[in-house]
């Protein structure tokens, strides 16, 4: 495939991750997230917990905010396609949204699930959602 | 050209010293380290350790075989397909146990959040305890932060979440229980300043799990009693309390519940629970 950067993020901190087992040689990129820290008042702890993760990925290790830095990065490497795992988070959302504004391919990978449903189950309460995860379980 | 952080560190105390120089807001807000590592051989000892059969009969109990992975989880070290596949094959029957199950809550919760985005910080539905959102405080008195209540229980699961950034799943219980119903704060509150410590933090879950206690994403209120503290503690706080005998959480259910709940429409079946009988325990990492 043509170049490419990885974009790593909190969500997917796996050294055997599919982004980087399918891309191997691919410069990566973290960026914490400042303003985050700072809204979240996030204590030291935290951050050390998650660095020490970071120690084991072939990764950049940058900060500030994080689409700016990424496109810096990509720019850096003279490419426009980012690879990623996907993740619930709004914010991840946001990001995404922001990165392919200013023009950026993403190409979004996914880890295995838990459990595979056939159809999304009822959230309203857990144990609705519980029987089709059991189900799926049970028959897998 | 953006600076790169370092990486080259000779042991953990300089990557400690490197990062309370880059991020002296984080120190100031919290400055202790836990034993507790982060990264991929931390996380396969931690799987390595699970003993489901021991967990299935005292996960409960603040000394049970609880399997501490969910920091590994929730920042995706281990994945959910990994731990699944671990814990089946340590399982003596077929059909999914308790972990499992714990695993299928913060797969659920996932979910939901994928639904909501933003809105896991809104209440999902009213309250159940008889009182509108705007008889909740918005702010955690310091008294709780700083862990000056008085109350051995809860002080010491305050200083426990500063300084290692875990809480077992029934302390999390207890203590959201006693901010949002005991001292009637906004379980947001809460919720806020548990993301700011535990290492699994992850507004999904914890959000969820803050509204199943208030009752925004539950039926009803989510409340204990001193007993159910001191059984699955072993007394552990209660004989060091200087409140012991006299705490906010003495009492049967019924009596709480009329103490806490004076405006709450009674149930249409009510059942009194005995004292120190096993509660419903659902916080889920």
């Amino acid at each position: 495939m043509n170049k490419a950067i990885i974009w790593i993020h909190g969500d997917c901190l796996n050294p055997g991750q599919t982004a980087l087992r399918r891309h191997p040689h691919t410069p990566a990129i973290f960026v914490w997230d400042d303003d985050l820290l700072r809204r979240r008042r996030i204590a030291l702890k935290r951050i050390l917990f998650i660095y020490e993760c970071l120690l084991d990925l072939p990764v950049i290790i940058r900060r500030g905010q994080v689409a700016r830095e990424i496109i810096t990065f990509a720019k850096e490497h003279k490419t426009r396609t980012v690879i990623t795992t996907g993740s619930v988070s709004p914010g991840f959302e946001r990001i995404c949204r922001r990165l392919r504004e200013q023009g950026l391919e993403l190409i979004i990978t996914d880890e295995e699930p838990f459990v595979d449903l056939p159809q999304e189950p009822d959230l309203r309460r857990f144990s609705r959602t519980w029987r089709a995860i059991r189900k799926a379980l049970e028959e897998d | 050209m953006s600076r790169d952080m370092r990486r080259d560190f000779v042991n953990r105390s300089e990557l400690i010293a490197y990062l309370r120089q880059e991020f002296p807001e984080a120190a100031r807000n919290a400055d202790a380290v836990p034993d507790a590592r982060g990264g991929r051989k931390a996380a396969e000892d931690k799987l390595a350790e699970i003993d489901v059969q021991a967990y299935e009969s005292s996960r409960n109990h603040l000394e049970g075989a609880v399997t501490h992975l969910s920091p590994h989880i929730r920042h995706g070290v281990l994945g959910m397909a990994e731990v699944r596949d671990n814990v089946r094959n340590k399982s003596s029957g077929p059909q999914p146990g308790k972990l499992l199950q714990e695993l299928a809550w913060r797969d659920y919760f996932q979910r939901i959040y994928t639904r909501i985005g933003s809105a896991i910080w809104q209440d999902q539905e009213p309250y159940k305890t008889g009182f509108a959102a705007g008889d909740y405080a918005d702010e955690l008195p310091a008294d709780i932060s700083d862990g000056e209540t008085g109350l051995a229980c809860m002080d010491a699961f305050g200083k426990e979440l500063i300084e290692t950034g875990y809480l077992h799943n029934h302390a999390r219980m207890w203590f959201a229980g006693y901010i949002v119903h005991f001292r009637r704060i906004k379980w947001q509150a809460g919720a806020h300043w548990f993301l700011q410590h535990l290492l699994d933090g992850d507004p999904a879950s914890n959000n969820l799990s803050w509204q199943w206690v208030a009752s925004t994403f539950s039926q009803k209120p989510y409340f204990f009693n001193r007993e159910n503290v001191e059984k699955f503690t072993n007394g552990r706080y209660c004989r060091s309390c200087p409140l012991y005998g006299k705490c906010v959480f003495e009492g049967s259910y019924s009596d709480l519940e009329h103490r806490l709940f004076p405006n709450k429409p009674p149930a249409p079946k009510p059942k009194e629970k005995q004292p120190g009988s096993k509660k419903r325990k659902k916080w889920h990492q």
